[in-house]
């Protein structure tokens, strides 16, 4: 892969274009998926591939040809430089600086889960999916496991050779109970990390299936929510696509400068807003981190080489920077890149992607149940469910997976059907409580979507529990 | 590959499976795009893909492997690989042999255009640059993307089908921008030439002036008319939901439904192999693809049936080839305006979800334009809103339903819907 690489590498060198990345890819995926309590899918996937990126005359060339015969590499090499030339001078691209990268990186995997035997992995699915089954009322279930070994080698007509290899694991698991009339699900939701079996271990999916029987059917036959301006206390697993919607999204410099109208959307936000827009309360710090440990975004470099940074996108509540490419970097007034460049795979042009990021949690000793111990009327909300942002990314609705009527300080009463709907800098302003650093979770999305043609990306979001006041809740039967 | 290298391949990945059962599915396609943002070029692709899809089984359980070295010095690897993955499976209660021999597969030659296949460039800059060059003329930003691609796919399996079929596909869509002001327009073909873009990059540009200076909606009661890719944005999701299986597990709004009326008796859905956009003549299993009708003037005829659930349950099995129309009657989205005496026009719909997929409630967003009608005129633009609702109560109140226009999927019309009251949520 690496010969493949830099022999396109000198390819282009002797071309001349000014500016040349060649990536290579290798993906493996596996994929045990139980539905039904059967074995739905027993899989391997592998995808190979070259991207070619060019700069010629300030504008873009890209082309990319799956496997890894040389012939089909030199003619995506030749279809990249004969396409930019074609642009004439409508890219304007200009790059921002990086030193020479040159390196190796490898994601952390204790267990390796490509060696743990394929009867392993049916037997605990099995066990997991019978659990969820036992009741007759649950009508439907998914279980799965989902493994992916990532290798990368980019090189560049400027000397960058970047080598990195990742492991992915993710578990998967939901029941769905139809009682009276109604279909209700629950979910595991934390998603993948880079990381290997270990993960898996962790994540408890071998207890889940009774968990998630007994609570679909706790929801299936809740009261559904009531409805009016009522405070709310979210945990991490909910939190990370609120914030994934409503401050990664917006937070991307290509929506800020337009090139994401057409598909993804705009942003409410502007260049001059970095450093003084209020985004929500004092309490509030979002920490970007392609550093993070188990991070599904934390790659190394990006797909340009930038290597993984860490910064904040708010502090105390002040918007800081957009998160920028190698392009959208100058461009957004900044020297350097956050490296938020991504591709799906090598037959994709790399983008601006959000990183991983987090509401930073304190060390303070509260518990979830101190910050609901002040709320008179309010909802507890656990897990993902109903999503819904418009393309400016202010105005949102959202639902969850788990819901409990707070009365009086305490958890009174199972509910369903919750939505609630705020604007993005009124609802980080309503924070005013965040429980301990102990409770902090993650969730680790792989299906971001963006771009056109779409692409599909990944990145981990985390939160403590956390407590909003005064919030819109409505009914959603 | 041409059809004859692509059948021989596909046939040989079966051979080298080597088990008693084995379906291949061989796709080739190649994709060339130029996007675009704040009026300057941001993407310039032209992607070329393989991929082999190999499925094995032993009569009562299966494997799969995809992978994309197409060579075929490397199928006896590929078929090893799968031999392995499916001796660590385990017996499937549902496992279904391949589709007996014989099949008869619909031919569909209108799906090709030999000149879009070729996926050259200069047309792709050439509308580009127009676009571009209209908006900065206009002192607008554009954003969009116009492409062009193939796809072929080549099917065998060991019970001795094997069938071929390919397909081009063009597309020009963008938003312009003033301020907050903004239209947009989404062109869909089979090929290149039939994309009227001089039309497209007029129309676009006069509507962004009608969207300047837009006011928050009143709360009151206002027909909807929906412009075709609205429509579209709405209806996809029948089809994501339209399942006999979900039906049958009480888990869907269709549950117990079949053969009930739904909605409007001038809602008819269906899928046809020739219409205005072509659908595909088999699916990854090797079932051939027929004319279906999903809805009939109201009453819920069909639902995709996987082939397990329709020897279960004795329904046919069918499936969604990728081809979705609803039926309409005559206008244009300015007919359908002129008869309309309090209403609101959308252009377009994002970020539509499930609320509750039981009852098929969704929310959503409109964008890029939505204006107040007064006395069949529009009399001024409106700021974008959140709305809840049922698209089967919707379809139960249709007024008026326009020409059809080709979209992503399938032909859509224009629809004038009764009053809804503002605020669209509870």
């Amino acid at each position: 892969m690496k010969q493949l690489v830099q022999r396109a590498v000198e390819i282009l060198n002797d071309i001349g274009v000014d500016y040349g990345d060649v990536r290579a890819e290798l993906i493996r995926t596996e994929n045990t998926d139980f539905r039904n309590a059967r074995l739905d899918d027993c899989r391997t996937v592998e995808t190979e591939g070259v991207g070619i990126r060019v700069l010629v005359g300030g504008s873009w060339g890209f082309s990319a040809c799956t496997g890894m015969n040389k012939d089909d590499v030199d003619a995506a090499v030749e279809r990249a430089v004969d396409i930019a030339r074609a642009a004439g001078s409508r890219g304007k691209v200009e790059l921002a600086p990086l030193d020479i990268q040159q390196g190796v990186y490898s994601g952390p995997c204790e267990i390796d889960p490509f060696e743990i035997s394929r009867e392993d992995k049916i037997a605990l699915l099995h066990k997991a999916s019978d659990e969820m089954m036992k009741d007759p009322r649950i009508k439907n279930s998914f279980a799965q496991l989902w493994f992916e070994k990532r290798d990368r080698i980019i090189g560049s007509t400027r000397g960058d050779l970047i080598e990195t290899d990742l492991v992915f694991s993710q578990p998967a698991l939901m029941a769905t109970a139809v009682a009276g009339g109604d279909a209700q699900s629950r979910a595991l939701q934390d998603g993948a990390r880079i990381a290997g079996w270990e993960w898996i271990e962790k994540s408890g999916i071998g207890s889940w299936g009774e968990k998630a029987r007994e609570e679909a059917l706790m929801k299936v036959l809740a009261d559904e929510s009531p409805s009016g301006e009522m405070d709310l206390i979210l945990d991490g697993l909910h939190l990370g696509l609120t914030m994934h919607e409503s401050v990664g999204h917006p937070t991307e410099s290509d929506r800020a400068l337009g090139w994401e109208a057409n598909m993804a959307g705009r942003t409410f936000l502007d260049i001059s807003h970095q450093g003084n827009l209020r985004y929500g309360s004092d309490m509030v710090n979002f920490l970007a981190d392609n550093t993070l440990p188990y991070g599904v975004a934390t790659w190394g470099w990006d797909d340009d080489m930038v290597p993984g940074k860490k910064w904040y996108t708010v502090k105390n509540g002040i918007f800081q920077e957009f998160g920028s490419v190698r392009e959208t970097a100058l461009l957004m007034g900044k020297k350097t890149s956050t490296g938020c460049c991504r591709a799906m795979n090598a037959q994709c042009f790399p983008i601006n992607r959000q990183p991983n990021f987090y509401l930073e949690p304190p060390e303070n000793g509260v518990t979830p149940e101190d910050l609901a111990s002040d709320i008179d009327h309010g909802i507890w909300i656990e897990g993902r469910g109903s999503f819904s942002i418009d393309q400016r990314r202010e105005n949102f609705q959202f639902g969850g997976d788990l819901f409990w009527e707070i009365r009086n300080g305490k958890k009174v009463r199972p509910l369903k059907k919750v939505i609630y709907r705020s604007r993005t800098p009124e609802f980080w302003g309503s924070l005013d409580g965040i429980a301990d650093k102990k409770y902090f979770r993650t969730m680790g999305l792989l299906t971001c979507g963006k771009g056109e043609p779409m692409q599909s990306a990944r990145m981990t979001h985390g939160a403590s529990y956390s407590r909003f006041r005064g919030i819109e809740v409505g009914g959603g039967k | 590959m041409t059809k004859q290298e692509m059948l021989e391949f596909a046939e040989a990945a079966v051979k080298a499976a080597g088990t008693l059962d084995a379906v291949a599915v061989l796709t080739e396609s190649r994709n060339a795009s130029v996007r675009f943002g704040q009026n300057r070029i941001t993407q310039n692709l032209d992607v070329f893909r393989r991929e082999l899809q190999l499925t094995v089984g032993d009569g009562e359980k299966q494997a799969t492997v995809n992978s994309q070295k197409i060579d075929i010095n490397a199928l006896p690897g590929i078929a090893s690989e799968a031999r392995g993955l499916l001796a660590t499976s385990v017996p499937d209660p549902e496992y279904m042999s391949p589709v007996p021999e014989g099949q008869v597969y619909p031919v569909i030659e209108d799906a090709w255009d030999e000149s879009t296949s070729q996926c050259h460039a200069a047309p792709r800059m050439e509308a580009v640059g127009l676009v571009i060059d209209t908006a900065a003329e206009n002192d607008l930003l554009a954003a969009g993307i116009c492409r062009m691609g193939y796809e072929k796919i080549a099917l065998a399996t060991s019970t001795g089908n094997l069938v071929a079929h390919r397909s081009t596909s063009s597309g020009l869509s963008f938003t312009m921008d003033k301020g907050l002001a903004s239209s947009y327009i989404a062109l869909n073909g089979t090929s290149w030439s039939e994309l009227n873009t001089n039309s497209a990059i007029t129309s676009v540009t006069e509507q962004v002036k009608l969207d300047e200076g837009a006011e928050e909606l009143e709360p009151g009661d206002y027909k909807i008319i929906l412009e075709p890719q609205a429509t579209w944005n709405l209806l996809m999701f029948l089809p994501w939901v339209m399942s006999a299986r979900a039906a049958d597990e009480g888990t869907s709004v269709f549950s117990g439904m079949e053969g009930k009326k739904l909605t409007g008796e001038n809602f008819t859905l269906s899928s046809s192999l020739l219409g205005g956009r072509p659908g595909n003549p088999f699916n990854g299993e090797g079932l051939p693809a027929e004319d279906v009708v999903w809805f009939d003037r109201g009453i819920l005829r069909n639902l995709p049936c996987d082939r397990f659930t329709a020897k279960k349950t004795d329904r046919p099995p069918f499936f969604v080839p990728d081809t979705v129309d609803m039926a309409g009657g005559h206008g244009t989205v300015e007919d359908l305006v002129a008869g309309v005496d309090r209403g609101i026009l959308i252009r377009r719909f994002w970020y539509i979800r499930f609320v509750d997929q039981k009852t098929l409630k969704l929310t959503g967003m409109t964008r890029d334009g939505v204006f107040l009608v007064e006395n069949g005129r529009i009399v001024k633009p409106l700021k974008d809103f959140r709305w809840n609702w049922r698209p089967l109560e919707l379809f139960s109140n249709m007024l008026r339903v326009g020409t059809p226009e080709r979209k992503a999927a399938g032909m859509v019309p224009p629809v004038v819907f009764s009053e809804q009251h503002y605020p669209f949520t509870d």
